[in-house]
């Protein structure tokens, strides 16, 4: 009884935190500046949304920034679900010469400050003659120590040792293993890893910035800065800005997981499990 | 047989590649600054040797970051691992809109998240000093008091990272057997037997991985001290710089000060930093797991 | 379309051309693309156009993006010696530090743009040359007034009417004592936002504050002026005559709205930001009046040309076409951007201006009158560095935490190993 009644109101919170960024910015987008800087800041969303989208779809051509917005981190989360999968793979269930120190190098990779990278990063890009094109902005994200790691244990706990060890000694190649025995077992983390890259990458901001010509190849989050203004910052329209691009990302979001779940209950189905 | 050997190091090949073209010249060049005079902008003013390190051992505003860095990592780490995994726990079963949901507080974009947290914790007209007003506790000064200061910041990483923390562990927790779950039933555990008995031990590499990620991203705490410094970018955290962690006292020096000859030194300081933390921190959670 | 058909199949037919005849096109067929890069919108998107008109064979393309963002960019694009756009706007703040640099900026002097000098006002031309160098061609100015809440004045029993209030405070001193009156009066509002806003202004009123003119050696510690714009703006800090609130934060644009303080430095840009935050109930709350001093300009930008543009010469030639009279007078009509030119800020119609969300303050008289007084101030190459520790220093006294003599060693501390 009340365990159930701890848990409902446990989950309450949850939905009331997980929200309360999406719900203040629909406050603030719906208001206008003055009603911000009353004492007691406004609970209930204003008339003023429409307006502000308006006045947004005016002031920025959002549809193309979206679209290459979309580009690169689609890109980039299909890339670090399959390298960083198949080198966590390698990392956990392969054995292979140097494949200690090789991790600790990818752990180490993890561990250096990026403050200070982005000028010689940049200087490598513009070497390579990639300035402003999308592999400036896709490739160094291609793979992620962080994803690397991640995959590597979610091998340890997924795929079982000995199933990969009889597998080969039947003859099996490493592709077949892995294909058939390693992947659909760690369907799930990767999934998430995809998702968790797209929105990074999506809400990249001072990569896309220098990397890109914001007249050529803008990016979402670069046309939305056009709209924090030089000494002020206009909050309903910035909020309004926020909500326009983040709010997309979420359904596709939901999508996403739906047809994950269902893929995973399919291959437990298989399993046996 | 020269195939099969290859394999492996050709499926960690990506890797190293991408990291080799954009994260090996970085650091080697970090390192090669560091040892200079060396302006942001107009790059290279003589060779300076190890000043820049010395000089950054003897700077009480490092160490003032430094043990800044360490107190919101202690305030916000702990409490953030263990609540996620309660919310991995009581969502393991729940539908994929759960998943999506826990995640909307790191997706949403940061200028929200200052946006909500200055009127939650604003000196004279934030809720939580409304709120704390009723029941006759004085206004606080939450970006003036080091503490108070401390433990905002601490919130602001909990209430972004949490979410992000628990999906890890779902995922996890969902390639756990089942058949592991019935046996424990079977034998007549309670919800908590059974996940401590099962759901942990089986999650083990992914506990291991969030307490290694979050050392890593505790110890380079950035954006949200910067955000919970009213003033942006230019901020140093707070008037006595009490609660401006070393990632943002590097880049007050690189970007604000242009000293990349210094910040340079400070960044590799750092990494070995990281690198230590991170190692104490795993070898004291394989013990606490191991028991 | 508006240009046809026509022509754009021969553009096609003339691009497929000059493809297959290699690079023997001259330059002065194609069409050069310059961009301009600023922070906020600065009302440029007609000027774009009209310079178009006027230059056949010049496209102009603006690149907005917030304050910090674009600065942190062009530094950035400088560092790595790519992805500048060919004319910048760089905020007064950042121009000091900028002169350590000045190889990756073209020396404008070189186009002639010394021959340009008459056109500003001396301080402000002066912060965009170094030496012989010109770096930089002036676009607005901020100006330097004082804004003023009616209520809480009259509440204090001081007057509301601009110039009966402005002759209250001829100096900072004064001003200091009017806010002792204030404070006896008024228990629940402070007179200033701000100690550093006040700190700062006093400070610029002085022809030297951190760097010496002549060798730019730091005399912060020692140059008189500081000490006594510190010792002052700590005063009233101490003495909780602020409300202690961070210039642009969202509590102080609450503090406007809700009346927390009495005055507040206000460059001309910000007039805009207290009609947001206080809204159009506000109206007739506020007003505008002279600065003690008299004189003062906060904020006001430049268009600088990066060395590694494609097309310098013709970035120049935007950036003096976009900063000349004509222009800045049409800016001001159309965005109330304040011009820098006395030519221009002292033309009838700018004079004229008042503005009725202000009690119909005579502004544009105002702004023109503190701009006139401004004399040249020195700001040192490392300026930058060295503000902000001042600045905490009197947020350390607001906050409580030390009083004015333990700030000012503090900072002074903190300067000299910044500076090392």
């Amino acid at each position: 009884m009340t365990g159930r009644f701890g848990r409902a109101v446990v989950l309450g919170l949850l939905v009331l935190f997980s929200l309360s960024p999406l719900y203040s910015a629909l406050v603030v987008a719906s208001r206008d500046n003055a009603d911000l800087a009353r004492a007691t800041p406004p609970l209930l969303p204003g008339g003023h949304l429409l307006e502000h989208v308006g006045e947004l779809v005016e002031r920025v051509d959002l549809a193309q920034a979206m679209v290459n917005s979309a580009l690169i981190a689609s890109a980039v989360a299909v890339a670090n679900a399959v390298f960083c999968t198949v080198a966590g793979f390698a990392f956990a269930r392969l054995r292979f010469r140097g494949r200690e120190a090789l991790f600790a190098v990818v752990l180490a990779s993890a561990m250096v400050p990026t403050q200070l990278g982005i000028v010689p990063v940049f200087m490598v890009v513009d070497a390579l003659g990639w300035y402003d094109t999308f592999a400036a902005a896709i490739v160094p994200g291609l793979v992620s120590a962080f994803g690397v790691f991640w995959m590597r244990q979610a091998c340890l706990e997924a795929v079982c040792e000995e199933l990969v060890d009889a597998a080969r000694v039947d003859g099996c190649s490493l592709a077949r293993v892995y294909w058939h025995v390693a992947l659909p077992a760690v369907r799930g983390p990767a999934a998430v890893l995809a998702m968790l890259s797209f929105a990074t990458s999506w809400n990249e901001f001072s990569w896309p910035l220098v990397a890109l010509d914001p007249n050529d190849t803008p990016t979402a989050q670069v046309v939305l800065s056009r709209l924090a203004g030089g000494y002020y910052t206009d909050y309903p329209l910035v909020l309004t800005g926020v909500l326009v691009s983040v709010v997309p990302v979420l359904l596709l979001f939901v999508l996403f997981a739906r047809k994950v779940v269902a893929v995973l209950a399919r291959g437990a189905a298989e399993t046996g499990r | 047989m020269v195939r099969r050997t290859l394999t492996p190091y050709l499926l960690v090949a990506p890797f190293f590649v991408v990291f080799g073209a954009f994260g090996v010249f970085p650091l080697l060049r970090t390192a090669w600054v560091s040892t200079h005079r060396w302006h942001l902008i107009s790059g290279d003013e003589g060779f300076a040797g190890l000043d820049n390190f010395r000089h950054l051992l003897a700077d009480p505003l490092f160490y003032n970051a430094l043990g800044n860095t360490l107190s919101i990592f202690l305030l916000a780490t702990v409490p953030q691992l263990g609540l996620a995994l309660g919310i991995a726990a009581l969502l393991a079963r729940r539908g994929p809109a759960w998943q999506v949901l826990v995640l909307v507080p790191n997706v949403v974009p940061v200028v929200a998240v200052a946006l909500v947290f200055g009127q939650l914790l604003g000196r004279d007209y934030g809720m939580v000093n409304f709120l704390l007003g009723h029941v006759g506790v004085e206004p606080i000064a939450w970006q003036a008091d080091r503490w108070a200061a401390h433990l905002g910041v601490a919130v602001m990483v909990m209430w972004r990272w949490t979410g992000y923390t628990a999906l890890l562990y779902l995922a996890a927790m969902r390639s756990v057997p089942r058949e592991l779950y019935e046996a424990a039933e079977l034998d007549g555990a309670g919800a908590w037997h059974r996940f401590r008995v099962v759901t942990l031990p089986g999650i083990r590499p992914t506990l291991l991985f969030t307490v290694v990620a979050s050392a890593i991203g505790g110890v380079q705490m950035f954006t949200e001290p910067q955000l919970f410094d009213g003033s942006g970018l230019a901020g140093a955290g707070g008037s006595d710089r009490q609660f401006q962690t070393v990632a943002m006292y590097l880049y007050e020096v690189g970007f604000g000060r242009f000293d990349a000859g210094y910040a340079a030194a400070m960044t590799w300081v750092l990494f070995v930093l990281c690198a230590v933390f991170t190692t104490a921190a795993v070898g004291l959670v394989r013990r606490v797991i191991s028991r | 379309m508006r240009r046809g058909r026509v022509p754009w199949v021969l553009a096609v037919i003339a691009l497929g051309v000059q493809a297959l005849a290699g690079c023997t096109a001259s330059a002065g067929q194609e069409r050069v693309r310059i961009t301009v890069a600023t922070f906020g919108e600065f009302g440029y998107e007609p000027l774009f156009a009209e310079y178009e008109r006027l230059n056949p064979g010049i496209d102009l393309v603006g690149r907005v993006t917030d304050f910090d963002s674009h600065h942190k960019g062009l530094i950035t694009a400088l560092a790595a010696g790519r992805g500048a756009a060919d004319v910048v706007a760089v905020e007064e703040q950042y121009l000091p530090a900028l002169r350590h640099s000045r190889d990756k900026l073209v020396d404008l002097a070189r186009f002639g743009a010394r021959d340009l000098a008459g056109r500003w006002a001396p301080w402000k031309w002066e912060q965009g040359v170094v030496g012989d160098a010109v770096l930089g061609l002036g676009t607005d100015m901020g100006g330097l007034a004082m804004c003023y809440r009616t209520d809480l004045m009259a509440r204090a029993g001081l007057p509301t009417d601009r110039d009966a209030l402005a002759a209250l405070w001829p100096t900072w001193q004064a001003y200091a004592e009017v806010a002792d009156r204030f404070a006896a009066r008024v228990p629940d509002a402070k007179f200033a936002d701000s100690a550093g806003t006040v700190y700062t202004a006093m400070l610029n009123q002085a022809e030297e504050n951190y760097f010496r003119t002549a060798d730019d050696a730091f005399i912060g510690d020692s140059n008189p002026a500081v000490a006594r714009a510190f010792t002052l703006a700590g005063a009233i800090g101490a003495q909780h005559r602020t409300a202690a609130l961070t210039t642009f934060t969202q509590p102080w644009n609450v503090g406007i709205n809700q009346g927390a303080f009495a005055t507040m430095t206000c460059p001309a840009w910000m007039l805009a930001q207290i009609k947001q935050a206080g809204g159009p109930g506000a109206a007739g709350t506020w007003d505008v009046t002279t600065v003690p001093g008299g004189a003062g300009n906060w904020g006001g930008s430049y268009l600088v040309v990066p060395a590694q543009g494609q097309h310098i010469e013709a970035a120049y030639a935007a950036a003096e076409w976009l900063t000349a009279p004509a222009q800045q007078k049409r800016l001001f009509e159309s965005d109330n951007i304040l011009p820098s030119q006395p030519e221009v800020y002292r033309d009838p119609t700018v004079l004229a201006r008042t503005d009725p969300y202000f009690r119909d303050a005579p502004v544009g008289r105002i702004y023109a009158a503190s701009s006139d007084a401004v004399r040249p101030n020195h700001r040192g190459v490392r300026d930058a560095d060295i503000r902000p520790i001042f600045g905490r220093a009197l947020g350390r006294i607001e906050d409580g935490k030390q009083t004015v003599d333990q700030a000012w060693q503090q900072a002074v501390d903190e300067a000299h190993a910044v500076l090392r």
